[in-house]
């Protein structure tokens, strides 16, 4: 899994919710924001473009919803190793299982409260192991090291 | 003082002064050993976090062998000569620190031949001082955040839980608040007669869970583990090590409120223990997750109840009359909690004829129940006798007044003559909406209403109208439920919605009139707060 978190979202402030928290608790990570589902394809195919370790996908979005980015991007198993998160306010429990029969991994509740919303999305990228496999630097760079 | 011991002063100084900056154990291990090294002959500066595997250094680093060696130091103060000695340490010396609450430390210098141990000591208990109160405010810091979340998470999922009355709606939101932000996993498990059965399941990798449950091993695991609960509800909390694998333990609380043990919550911890909330956060979530289960489970009992007693207050079948077609729909208002006050009735008269009543006792509840049964039965049971509907009607109005009931009604009563031609109708109107009538082929029409509400006035007025219906032709009598049902615009069905509704419904039997027109109000309503009766009768075709 790469360090780079692909972030689909076309909420000002959710864009910006999200830049803030990842900051804060995955500095070493490294964001890319599309504001729209039908960037996502070809951000994915373009020649020679880094795969993201894992996508944070929201699900209402005008034009391409997140469901229809999820079925694309896991209908080509070149992109089988990105996790995909469905980050989304929707309590529709038919949409929670429409996203895990498409190939999501987590679906996750978008909480309002940033605190909250900053905890679930640190949970998140701590559970697929982000962390300890990227953010740590190699041994050398600083002078107190793990 | 010396320019060394200044220069150590000043070091010192900056460490406490940054203190309050720090907000990780990361961030302190980049904070305090580097300037151990400034220590006269300090070659290394090793951290070690007790009970977890984290080594920090600044200096020469603490290779595979190297971390033996620091376990060692940290153990019994001795290690490996050797290894000391190939990397030039002659001396190590070393403290440790104990952080109420939080993971303590050992930090050690290591000196070559050169150094002062006993000043390097003293350094070395200088720094310990600042990176304990480091600890401590890190601790604290971490408490406050955890607490904020947690009340955050609280409120959240209240909000989300009382937004809902249904049971499946409260234990989805449950769970999905839960995870991750408290847990890796939730599972709800709901009592029934066969004991609890697993109801929702939320994961943050839902595949994993989908294996772990498919495995019946783990699943009877689970089930025993949340039936053991449901049995000792007031025994603590369980946590439980080895139900699931991978899962580090899950932790059981049973969901109970006003004394009625709904189910169990069971959470499942994959993440390390200072990111477990405490159990009393995990018992008080379950406990607003019952009290919501358990207001589900009243509204939903209360609702039953109504809509039972509601059909007791109406006629358990209609009489099949020669030549009419006789139709009804009751629709209970969806936020309903109590019996209303619509009642229809059809009797047959010895002599052929046909009285429909229809009627709306004004409030809710108990007393507009028991009006209600009564208006029905003296009206029914009156016009059966062969009474006229205006001296039926003035009849109940003297008994309400009789009574000194502040309640009041209204009612329609039609008595319908069949001829071979036809019908001949003869409307009775205290104070109801006029009927419908849909004519064969043509437009549907509006009859005529007036009168007065039965028990307002010690002398009733009845509005009178005689209405001819031919063949195929249906009237409809109904209660303001389905005219006044109101979209969220304000506007009603019956200026918005109901001319097409019955343009829609032309030459349509009355089965389908009462079912369909009940139906077309109730979706036109943001919310059907009013019950809908309504009664139709069709004269047969030719």
């Amino acid at each position: 899994m790469t360090d780079l978190i692909l972030v689909v979202e076309d909420s000002a402030e959710d864009v910006e919710a999200i830049e803030r928290a990842i900051g804060r608790s995955h500095p070493g990570l490294r964001r890319e924001f599309l504001r729209s589902g039908a960037e996502v394809w070809p951000r994915l195919t373009a020649p020679g473009a880094a795969l993201p370790g894992l996508m944070l996908l929201d699900l209402n979005m005008p034009g391409e919803g997140g469901l229809a980015v999820l079925r694309q991007v896991r209908a080509d198993p070149a992109f089988d190793r990105i996790r995909i998160v469905v980050f989304t306010s929707s309590e529709d429990q038919a949409e929670a299982d429409a996203c895990y029969a498409a190939g999501a991994d987590s679906y996750i509740y978008k909480p309002m409260n940033f605190a909250l919303f900053q905890t679930v999305l640190s949970q998140t990228l701590d559970y697929w192991g982000n962390v300890a496999r990227i953010v740590v630097p190699p041994p050398g760079d600083s002078a107190a090291q793990t | 003082m010396t320019t060394e011991q200044r220069d150590w002063a000043a070091t010192i100084h900056r460490l406490w002064a940054s203190v309050a900056t720090i907000t990780s154990r990361e961030q302190l291990a980049d904070l305090v050993l580097p300037p151990l090294l400034e220590i006269p002959g300090a070659v290394g500066a090793w951290g070690l976090r007790h009970t977890t595997s984290v080594f920090r250094w600044a200096g020469l680093p603490p290779e595979s062998v190297g971390h033996l060696v620091a376990r060692a130091l940290e153990a019994t103060g001795e290690a490996d000569p050797d290894w000391l000695a190939a990397h030039g340490v002659h001396d190590v010396v070393v403290t440790r620190f104990d952080a109420p609450g939080d993971v303590g430390g050992t930090m050690m210098v290591l000196l070559d031949g050169t150094g002062d141990r006993d000043h390097a000591r003293t350094c070395l208990h200088q720094v310990a001082d600042v990176t304990r109160e480091a600890i401590r405010r890190l601790a604290a810091h971490r408490a406050e955040q955890g607490q904020q979340i947690r009340d955050a998470l609280l409120a959240e999922a209240s909000l989300q839980m009382d937004a809902v009355l249904d049971r499946t709606q409260t234990m989805g939101r449950v769970a999905r608040m839960a995870v991750p932000a408290i847990a890796e996993g939730c599972l709800v498990y709901l009592c029934d007669d066969k004991g609890p059965e697993l109801r929702s399941a939320v994961h943050i990798d839902m595949r994993r869970l989908a294996a772990l449950l498919a495995d019946d091993e783990v699943a009877a695991r689970l089930e025993t583990l949340a039936a053991e609960a449901v049995a000792a509800p007031d025994r603590r909390p369980a946590r439980a090590e080895g139900i699931v694998p991978g899962t580090r333990f899950v932790d059981v609380q049973v969901l109970r409120a006003r004394g009625r043990t709904s189910g169990v919550l069971i959470f499942m911890f994959e993440r390390n223990a200072g990111d477990v909330p405490p159990a009393q956060f995990l018992h008080d979530l379950a406990h607003r997750a019952a009290l919501a289960l358990d207001n589900g489970e009243l509204y939903e009992q209360r609702r039953r109840e109504v809509v039972a007693m509601q059909q007791h207050l109406l006629p358990r079948r209609l009489p099949v009359v020669d030549g009419l077609e006789v139709a009804a729909s009751y629709t209970v208002g969806d936020r309903v909690m109590e019996v209303g006050g619509d009642f229809y009735d059809v009797v047959v008269r010895a002599d052929g004829v046909v009285g429909a009543v229809i009627g709306d006792v004004c409030g809710r509840g108990v007393d507009a129940a028991a009006l209600t049964g009564m208006a029905r039965h003296t009206l029914g049971a009156l016009l059966q006798e062969g009474l006229s509907p205006a001296r039926a009607l003035g009849r109940l109005n003297a008994s309400l007044r009789r009574e000194g009931s502040w309640r009041f009604l209204t009612a329609g009563v039609a008595l319908l003559r069949t001829d071979p031609r036809g019908c001949t109708v003869q409307w009775m109107s205290c104070g109801h909406p006029p009927p419908l009538v849909l004519r064969r082929g043509a437009p549907a029409e509006t009859g005529r209403g007036g009168g007065t509400p039965i028990g307002v006035l010690p002398e009733l007025r009845v509005g009178r109208s005689r209405l001819r219906l031919g063949p195929g032709d249906t009237l409809v009598m109904y209660t303001d439920g389905l005219t006044e049902s109101r979209a969220p615009d304000g506007r009603m069905f019956q200026d918005a919605a109901l001319p097409q509704a019955l343009e829609r419904l032309r030459d349509a039997p009355p089965e389908t009139v009462v079912r369909q027109l009940s139906s077309a109000a109730s979706r036109f309503g943001v919310t059907t707060a009013d019950d809908i009766a309504v009664l139709a009768i069709g004269v047969a075709r030719d």
